[in-house]
């Protein structure tokens, strides 16, 4: 084509978005980001960054009340809500800078305004036509809404509403959806002083994890004062006087209550954004779901527009979409790059935290693998007991045969970043015995990582083998 | 059986870059590991003779 304007433009500037474009750049095209909110997307702005903050604000309130074990009484600290709300706001506005500047770096363009497809080669920013020879679709994803349950931001919110912690902290909070989202508010909110109820319409939580990992973080965070309530759904919320009064459902029964809180979240999922972009004009096709799906080179139905991130398909995971943002690029570069990942790790950061990746048992026992497991308990680290924090397992599984780890599911203090690791591990094709007979750090919380793998072949050290 | 192939991550980009289809790639290594000289003896032009 002659006379396009740029090699590739990018529509949206989240963590898919960004990544596709400073790739794209790094490999030598002429790249531009369409951006109609702020740089860094949903995950900077309004998702990973900003709950991550808020949840550590709280579990250090929550660490706090526990140091009077080894005799530091901080019993009387008080909380100032405006300071916490503008140290959260002041680390995703230096982030937020941070993606601005690399993308200048890179000599990216920013377009500023919302991206409407003209025809498959051109699309209107803020009434300026710009054509390229390929698009990477990068739009993204939002809340999810509730038939019955308005969101008004103040008292009824989603999960950007429940990033601003209200002054004084709500005596009564509702988190409607058992999902990540759901039982990360939760537990900010209650390590804050809140009063906090889960309701899940299904008859688990955390969709996706494996289900003796479910039941373990289930257990702790009862144990920690969040009250869940499965097969339960809200039908309506009202705003009165006293509170919000919600009509509560039992799905099972079919029997009805209403209750009161300050503060209602609704956190029942996402949907993916494609609103405004007027894909049919460019002939990509949107699934029935509402999803531009793609495929393995994350390329549409239309050979020269790529889709990635939330709005290609589940799992909404950044880290999912980063990558996917590479390999568009790549693939727009003429390399020859795959969407390949052997597994993609899912993480609840609450503490201790539920992360895992990989196939759960029942996954793995679904497609035919002959499975072993071993799981080593975090009361068992000598590590996790210096941390006050011995609630948890590690979970290791792992295909009988040929002994390759199939996946690994943990509850635990800062089981995320034990999760590189074990990721490292299904990518490599690595043997429950590869990981054992690695050396690990002593005392290291990532010990029991190689206690799991001991574990599967009955010969760990620090607990007795079954 | 395993769905995926039992390789790297750096040896299944090599074989994109060489157009080898790991289907067809007899993995030598412990578990059925496939090799980066499992790749090229496959396209056929293995680094050593």
């Amino acid at each position: 084509m002659a006379n396009i304007d740029y090699d590739v433009i990018v529509i949206g500037a989240g963590p898919g978005g960004y990544h596709a474009a400073i790739r794209a750049a790094q490999l030598g095209l002429k790249t531009a980001i369409v951006e109609r909110e702020k740089v860094g997307g949903v995950c900077l702005n309004v998702g990973c960054i900003p709950t991550k903050a808020m949840l550590h604000a709280a579990e250090v309130r929550a660490e706090a009340k526990h140091a009077s074990e080894f005799g530091l009484n901080l019993n009387e600290a008080s909380l100032d809500i405006a300071k916490l709300n503008g140290w959260k706001d002041g680390i995703v506005k230096r982030l937020t800078g941070g993606v601005s500047g690399l993308l200048k770096g890179n000599k990216v363009t920013l377009l500023s305004g919302e991206a409407s497809f003209v025809d498959d080669h051109t699309v209107e920013v803020g009434g300026q036509k710009h054509t390229a020879s390929h698009f990477i679709i990068a739009t993204g994803s939002e809340p999810a809404k509730l038939p019955g349950v308005a969101v008004d931001q103040e008292v009824i919110v989603d999960s950007t509403g429940a990033l601003v912690m209200p002054d004084p902290v709500p005596a009564r909070m509702l988190c409607i959806g058992g999902g990540v989202i759901g039982f990360e508010f939760a537990q900010v909110y209650n390590n804050l002083g809140s009063e906090v109820k889960i309701i899940e319409f299904m008859p688990n939580v955390i969709p996706g994890a494996d289900a003796d990992a479910v039941k373990e973080f289930t257990k702790i965070m009862k144990k920690q004062g969040i009250s869940i309530e499965t097969q339960t759904k809200a039908n309506k919320a009202e705003r009165k006087s006293d509170g919000v009064h919600v009509e509560i459902e039992n799905v099972q029964d079919g029997e009805k209550r209403t209750e009161v809180f300050d503060r209602v979240l609704v956190a029942i999922g996402r949907r993916p954004r494609t609103d405004g972009l007027n894909a049919d004009k460019a002939g990509v096709q949107i699934s029935e779901r509402g999803f531009i799906p793609a495929d393995k080179q994350q390329r549409t139905n239309v050979p020269h527009i790529f889709s990635i991130g939330d709005v290609a398909g589940n799992p909404m995971l950044a880290h999912k979409a980063m990558k996917e943002g590479l390999v568009a690029a790549e693939v727009i570069a003429g390399k020859p790059a795959e969407q390949d990942a052997v597994a993609i790790p899912g993480v609840v950061y609450t503490n201790p935290e539920l992360a895992w990746v990989g196939l759960t048992e029942a996954e793995a026992i679904e497609k035919g693998h002959k499975v072993k497991k071993g799981v080593f308990p975090m009361a068992a680290s000598g590590r996790a007991m210096t941390l006050q924090q011995t609630d948890g397992f590690i979970k290791m599984v792992v295909e009988e045969d040929t002994d390759l780890v199939l996946g690994v599911h943990i509850v635990g203090p800062r089981a995320s970043d034990l999760l590189g690791e074990a990721g490292l591990a299904l990518e490599m094709a690595a043997t429950a015995s590869d990981i054992a007979l690695t050396i690990h750090a002593h005392p290291t919380l990532g010990e029991g990582v190689l206690e799991a793998a001991e574990a599967v072949h009955k010969q760990a050290i620090h607990i007795m083998n079954k | 059986g395993r769905d995926l192939h039992p390789a790297a991550p750096s040896v299944r980009r090599l074989a994109r870059e060489m157009g080898v289809e790991l289907n067809s790639v007899q993995g030598t290594g412990i578990a059925g590991r496939i090799s980066e000289e499992d790749v090229r003896r496959a396209a056929g032009t293995p680094s050593v003779t």
